[in-house]
């Protein structure tokens, strides 16, 4: 086994952090060694098996009629000819997909920011209301879908039964019953799920912008405003790039909250992706047309997550 | 232990003292919300009038005594007064895997399946067993590839046809124990002539009502439409809620499907081309007979039959309201009497089963029977777990261990020559003299078809106008079946 070596070249840096040339440090190469190969295979097995394979065999099996059970028959690209052309029900549920997200993105994102500014610093209320709003995170999304299911009874749920007995029975609503109102319903109830966690994430971030800038605004006479726009929120914004870009997989991947709280209903007005794919596939035994829908939800998940990595690199250099 | 069971089974099958005994033995099994009925004995006082005490030769019907005016169990000429049940098969030694999907009755089968390896020395059979939703999504998959798992169950439609044309499930037509299945209750499990599964359920999916409170408000059950619409409005003169039923959650709300449809043909070969031509799309829901369903869904919305805000209303909500004695129906059926047990012990024997008839004119109907929980033997099992498998299946359908199947899990069971003790399997066992229907919701083959014709109803039911709900499911599953 030889011992490649770098240096730094003359004028070149070796780190900002360091005030003196750094001494040379060994760098293995995988060539020098073939053994070294196998040091990276377990992972890559478990990635080939569990991630590359599966992945191939969706997009395989999404041009194919199949039920799971008989042979499959290979149908082309006639599943997404009917996923774009012909399948109103598809279209509805991705649309309710995309507002649910935009909606939960906007007010997880906004809240978590909100309450991270307020709770920055570390005094011991802050950690205590930090916890507090943390907590949910740490609850099954099971157990969160039954809470909130009994939460929004439309005849026995706590609230309604406030909103009336305080006089805002006008207020009270069938609130997963009705196609109007349950989607919100839920984004509220997934908002209040995770939105801790994601304050925790955005006071870790503004936690390590430098001091100096907010002292160096102070010098300037700049008002809490502009400090706001011109030191913060900057500074904020690639927290913000993981933020949203979580929150919208999140948004995505709330299978577990919509099954347990409306099973999609009522009439599929709640149904997301995750769940239409579950119905399609172990219910209808239509593995071929789910393996397209899954195929599409993830081309869905990254065309949305790179408009928005494009919005905030445009914008600030993420 | 089998030859003691043996020789009491072959002079009274599925005796009442043979049960007592199981139950002593297996206290166990026993919940404390399911009390026992004193033994039925001729001349003894019963309740209700026509509960029948099994399926046996030796069983009792509950008859008004012509003198006395009273209720008691009389001998009566059934059916089976000539059945000899077969007795279970010997399984050679070995080991095989039970796959099911009720973990309620796990307590149940252990018991059972311990008496079966008592009388079956180097015999184990273990249980796997899945919640109904996974098994309904990966029961197939996981089958298909474990020989071990040599008997498993399926729910009758969908679930059974997916497995019936695989060739995964033996046939069972020949199989002496077929003898020990009720003949007219062998159909879900039959698959183009041939046995593949045996239902071992037999269910009424027909309202259940509070008889309590039918009793103290003086109000008769209806026995046509029009008396189901006036029953409703006279339950909520009364401040009742008329029916629990869980808009909320689709595959509880969609039982009453069953009542709303069962006089709506001629015959059950019509009303299967009906179902069938909705799911190959030559018809949608504008047809005639599903217009004047959903009509009356909407004539018992107008009625107030069902709760405020009845499509926010979950499953848990519409039990609660029906145990707590708020509303006065719970509109699924005898296998939602065991969760209303649990939250209010007692409701037990305040229930009974009421029809929910649908037309004016002389019902062909009165209720809705179910034959689920399909055993079958897995085909792909080797020659010796294949044959311990069947002798299962014989021990299962044996009069003795359906009885304490039956009364441990308050479940009618499809099996001859069984003794009910459990008293709320006597109280709705009136039904099983009446004309019922085999449950026709579970003629849709394709789930995705049902439930958006179930989508549409519900729709009805939380204030759609019939026209457009029916319209957009039509539009809907014209594209699904596509």
């Amino acid at each position: 086994m030889t011992l490649a070596t770098t240096t730094a070249g003359p004028g070149e840096s070796t780190g900002a952090s360091s005030p003196s040339p750094k001494k040379a440090r060994p760098v293995y190469r995988p060539s020098d060694s073939p053994i070294l190969y196998l040091f990276i295979l377990p992972a890559l097995l478990l990635f080939v098996g569990l991630y590359l394979l599966p992945a191939v065999n969706s997009l395989r099996y999404s041009l194919t009629k199949w039920d799971g059970i008989m042979p499959s028959q290979f149908v082309g690209v006639e599943n997404y000819t009917k996923l774009a052309t012909g399948d109103d029900l598809f279209i509805k549920v991705l649309g309710n997909n995309l507002e649910f997200m935009f909606w939960v993105v906007l007010f997880q994102t906004g809240l978590a920011f909100a309450f991270a500014l307020l709770l920055v610093k570390n005094t011991r209320a802050n950690v205590a209301m930090r916890t507090l709003l943390f907590f949910p995170t740490v609850l099954s999304s099971v157990s969160v879908g039954v809470i909130w299911l009994f939460l929004y009874d439309p005849n026995f749920g706590f609230i309604n039964n406030t909103l009336n007995s305080v006089g805002l029975s006008r207020f009270a609503a069938n609130w997963l019953g009705s196609e109007t109102t349950a989607l919100y319903a839920i984004v509220f109830t997934q908002v209040w799920f995770h939105f801790g966690q994601m304050m925790v994430i955005y006071i870790a971030g503004l936690q390590q912008i430098p001091q100096e800038l907010y002292e160096a605004a102070r010098v300037d006479g700049a008002s809490t405003w502009n400090t706001f726009r011109s030191v913060t929120w900057p500074m904020a914004i690639p927290t913000t790039a993981v933020v949203v870009a979580y929150t919208t997989i999140q948004s995505f991947r709330a299978f577990d909250l919509v099954y347990t709280m409306t099973g999609g209903g009522p009439n599929n007005s709640t149904s997301i992706l995750a769940t239409l794919i579950y119905q399609t596939a172990f219910f209808e035994f239509k593995i071929g047309y789910a393996a397209a829908q899954s195929v599409v939800f993830v081309l869905a998940i990254f065309l949305v997550t790179w408009v928005q990595r494009r919005v905030l690199r445009t914008q600030y250099q993420v | 232990m089998m030859k003691n069971r043996k020789a009491r089974s072959a002079s009274v099958m599925g005796g009442v003292g043979l049960m007592a005994m199981s139950l002593l033995i297996a206290p166990s099994v026993v919940n404390a919300a399911v009390p026992t009925a004193a033994k039925p004995k001729p001349g003894a006082a019963c309740k209700p009038l026509n509960a029948v005490s099994g399926t046996g030769a030796s069983a009792l019907k509950c008859v008004r005594n012509a003198k006395s005016k009273k209720l008691v169990w009389t001998k009566t000429a059934t059916k089976a007064a000539a059945f000899v049940a077969v007795e279970p098969y010997k399984a050679p030694a070995g080991e095989i895997e039970f796959w099911h999907w009720r973990g309620e009755d796990k307590a149940v089968f252990d018991l059972i399946i311990s008496n079966f390896e008592s009388d079956n020395p180097g015999v184990k059979v273990r249980q796997v067993i899945m919640p109904s939703g996974d098994y309904t999504a990966t029961a197939y998959a996981k089958i298909r590839t474990n020989p071990k798992a040599a008997v498993f169950t399926t729910f009758r439609g969908s679930q059974f046809a997916q497995f019936a044309p695989t060739g995964i499930m033996r046939d069972l037509t020949s199989e002496k124990f077929m003898k020990n299945v009720n003949p007219n209750g062998r159909i879900a499990g039959n698959y183009q002539g041939r046995q593949l599964g045996v239902p071992y359920h037999y269910l009424f999916n027909n309202p259940v009502y509070n008889t309590e409170i039918f009793a103290k408000e003086g109000i008769k059950l209806p026995t046509n439409f029009s008396g189901v619409l006036s029953m409703c409005q006279t339950l909520r003169a009364k401040g009742y809620t008329p029916m629990a039923w869980s808009g909320g959650f689709r595959p509880q709300a969609g039982q009453i499907l069953n009542s709303m449809m069962m006089n709506a043909f001629g015959s059950y070969d019509e009303m299967l081309k009906a179902i069938q031509s909705i799911e190959n799309g030559s018809a949608d829901l504008s047809t005639p007979w599903f217009q004047e369903m959903a009509n009356k869904y909407a004539q018992m919305r107008d009625a107030k039959c069902f709760p405020d805000n009845p499509t926010g209303v979950t499953d848990a909500a519409a039990t609660n309201l029906f145990a707590t004695g708020k509303a006065a129906i719970l509109a699924t059926g005898t296998f939602s009497m065991g969760a209303v047990k649990n939250l209010n012990p007692a409701m037990s024997g305040k229930m009974a089963l009421m029809s929910l008839i649908a037309t004016d004119a002389k019902p062909k109907y009165v209720g809705i029977h179910n034959n689920t929980f399909n055993l079958s033997v897995n085909a792909q099992a080797s020659a010796t777990d294949q044959r311990i498998a069947r002798a299962f299946l014989s021990f299962l359908l044996h009069p003795e261990a359906a009885s304490m199947y039956a009364n441990g899990t308050s479940q009618h069971v499809n099996v001859l020559g069984v003794t009910y003790v459990n008293v709320d399997l006597l109280n709705t066992s009136p039904f099983q003299s009446k004309a019922t229907l085999l449950a026709p919701r579970f003629l849709f083959l394709n789930q995705g078809v049902r439930d958006l014709l179930e989508d549409a109803l519900i729709g009805i039911v939380g204030g759609k106008d019939v026209k457009s709900a029916t319209e957009e499911a039509s539009r809907l599953i014209k594209q699904r079946i596509g």
